[in-house]
């Protein structure tokens, strides 16, 4: 591919106007799943973050030096700050969800999430990452542009036609680069383990106490379906990672990780992980399907309300 | 005016001036910059290779990543999944020579509705033994110190134990030995940690 085709591959990639469906799906899902992390928070906020919390703000610093964007060094050390920061986190992410001032929302929302996972990196689990490291993503995407309050707002103004005007999407790749680097990685890591290789990793895996929810079924448990349960979640992996950036094999692969992350939820205890994984998959679905889907919904609700 | 001058019109209104691309193609620049600096930086640092020119791009993008907050691994369950299972219990003995025993959450004894809210404790007491994070101990000890402060018997001492029991294929769990306790902090609290 010769220099002049990769520009426009690029180019086309990342800056062809796209509608703006998917990723405002996205950032109403991303907005559910932020706030309920951060409800799940609320009975330990202070525990996690107060003055006398597990691990003081001074030990963190220390232990991960460097300037981050972090407010709890901005706000005073008092608990009233503190719990009062739990509301404002809270509500930003409710704006960001019906995408009220959706792009300071944005900001707000990925500042007080970086912030608190700053706050006390070792509590954080891999949807917590996922959630951060999407959200910085987020604000630079049209997220408002569509099943927003902010273009309702607009259109009444007659600023914006009825039409979803189609943007460029790179920050939306961006997210979408994210989700499918999560899986690639984390078969890469699974290929240096010999008990991933040898086909016991899910052995361990659900004889683990700390992360078991509803009882198994006892077949699940056989020694060949734990093996190729362990070598499934390799190829299901490489697969998202690679493979789901091929148009034809899109579809079953999103159909297959539902499959999978549900029945991940059944079996561990590892809350909002599955969700907020999920929740990117939305970015993978043609917009013009999805287009069709709303205005499918559109029309049957405008003939009922008629 | 006629249709056709009309229609002419408003094309040629609609077609972007030649300021307009060049501003267009500057901020298309800039921002492909902004993506590649990042495709690159996010892959270098989350990819599980260690060599010489790795290292070099991740120690430049290191600042900006953990300021950021573009910091990430992807380790769920690898490169193998834990073997053991465990749990942390802290002893507080008071001045007066009185114990309280202290459990942190486990999740397997919580109501469903309790592990989703208490999930963070299962995590952090994970990587807390780890001997990595020997800096974050006499934090938990002054924490528990402070949750037993009292005027008339105040906490002297803190002990941080860590109960481990392996999992073993093909041995049924009820046969499986007691778990094995190890402290791995012990330590005095001085009085104003628990002020």
């Amino acid at each position: 591919m010769n220099l002049q085709r990769l520009h426009k591959a690029w180019d086309h990639f990342f800056f062809t106007p796209q509608s703006p469906i998917p990723i405002a799906l996205f950032r109403i899902l991303y907005g559910i799943c932020v706030s309920a992390t951060v409800i799940l928070l609320h009975s330990d906020w202070l525990d996690w973050f107060g003055v006398h919390s597990w691990i003081s703000l001074s030990t963190m610093t220390a232990v991960e030096p460097g300037i981050r964007l972090n407010l709890f060094t901005l706000m005073p050390q008092d608990d009233r700050w503190i719990a009062a920061f739990f509301w404002i986190f809270l509500g930003f992410a409710v704006l960001l969800t019906i995408g009220l001032w959706t792009r300071v929302s944005s900001v707000a929302v990925f500042l007080c999430l970086t912030s608190i996972q700053q706050r006390n990196l070792f509590m954080a689990h891999g949807g917590d990452t996922f959630l951060r490291v999407v959200g910085f993503f987020l604000i630079f995407a049209p997220a408002g542009a569509a099943f927003s309050l902010d273009r309702l707002i607009r259109v009444r103004r007659g600023l914006e036609g009825p039409e979803i005007t189609p943007r460029a999407p790179w920050a939306q790749r961006m997210i979408q680069f994210e989700l499918a680097l999560l899986y690639f990685i984390s078969f890469w890591w699974k290929m240096k383990g010999d008990t991933w290789l040898h086909g016991t990793a899910l052995y361990y895996v659900i004889h683990l106490h700390s992360i078991a929810r509803f009882p198994l079924p006892g077949w699940v448990q056989h020694p060949v379906i734990l093996k190729a349960g362990s070598w499934f979640t390799l190829a299901f992996e490489f697969s998202m990672g690679v493979l789901i950036w091929f148009r034809r094999l899109r579809y079953p692969l999103l159909l297959l990780g539902l499959l999978f992350h549900l029945s991940l939820e059944y079996a561990f205890n590892i809350p909002m992980f599955q969700w907020d994984v999920l929740a990117a998959y939305v970015l993978f679905i043609d917009p013009n399907d999805l287009d069709r889907l709303w205005r499918t919904i559109h029309q049957r609700l405008m003939r009922r309300t008629s | 005016m006629t249709k056709k001058n009309q229609q002419k019109n408003n094309a040629s209104s609609k077609r972007p001036k030649a300021g307009d691309l060049e501003s267009r193609s500057l901020s298309r620049g800039a921002i492909s910059i902004f993506i590649l600096f990042h495709l690159v930086a996010i892959t270098c640092w989350a990819i599980p290779l260690d060599f010489a020119v790795l290292r070099g791009v991740r120690e430049l993008v290191s600042p900006y990543m953990r300021w950021a907050g573009l910091f990430q691994s992807w380790d769920t369950f690898s490169p193998n999944p834990k073997q053991d299972n465990s749990y942390i219990k802290a002893v507080v003995i008071t001045q007066n020579h009185h114990m309280h025993v202290w459990a942190f959450p486990r999740m397997e004894q919580l109501s469903f509705g309790e592990r989703y809210r208490k999930e963070k404790y299962r995590k952090f007491t994970e990587v807390l033994p780890e001997q990595k994070n020997a800096a974050l101990w006499p934090d938990i000890a002054k924490h528990l110190a402070w949750q037993f402060k009292s005027q008339t018997d105040p906490p002297d001492k803190v002990l941080l134990i860590q109960f481990q029991t392996d999992i073993k294929p093909g041995i049924d769990e009820a046969d499986a030995p007691s778990a094995k306790p190890n402290i791995f902090y012990e330590d005095y609290v001085q009085p104003e940690n628990f002020k």
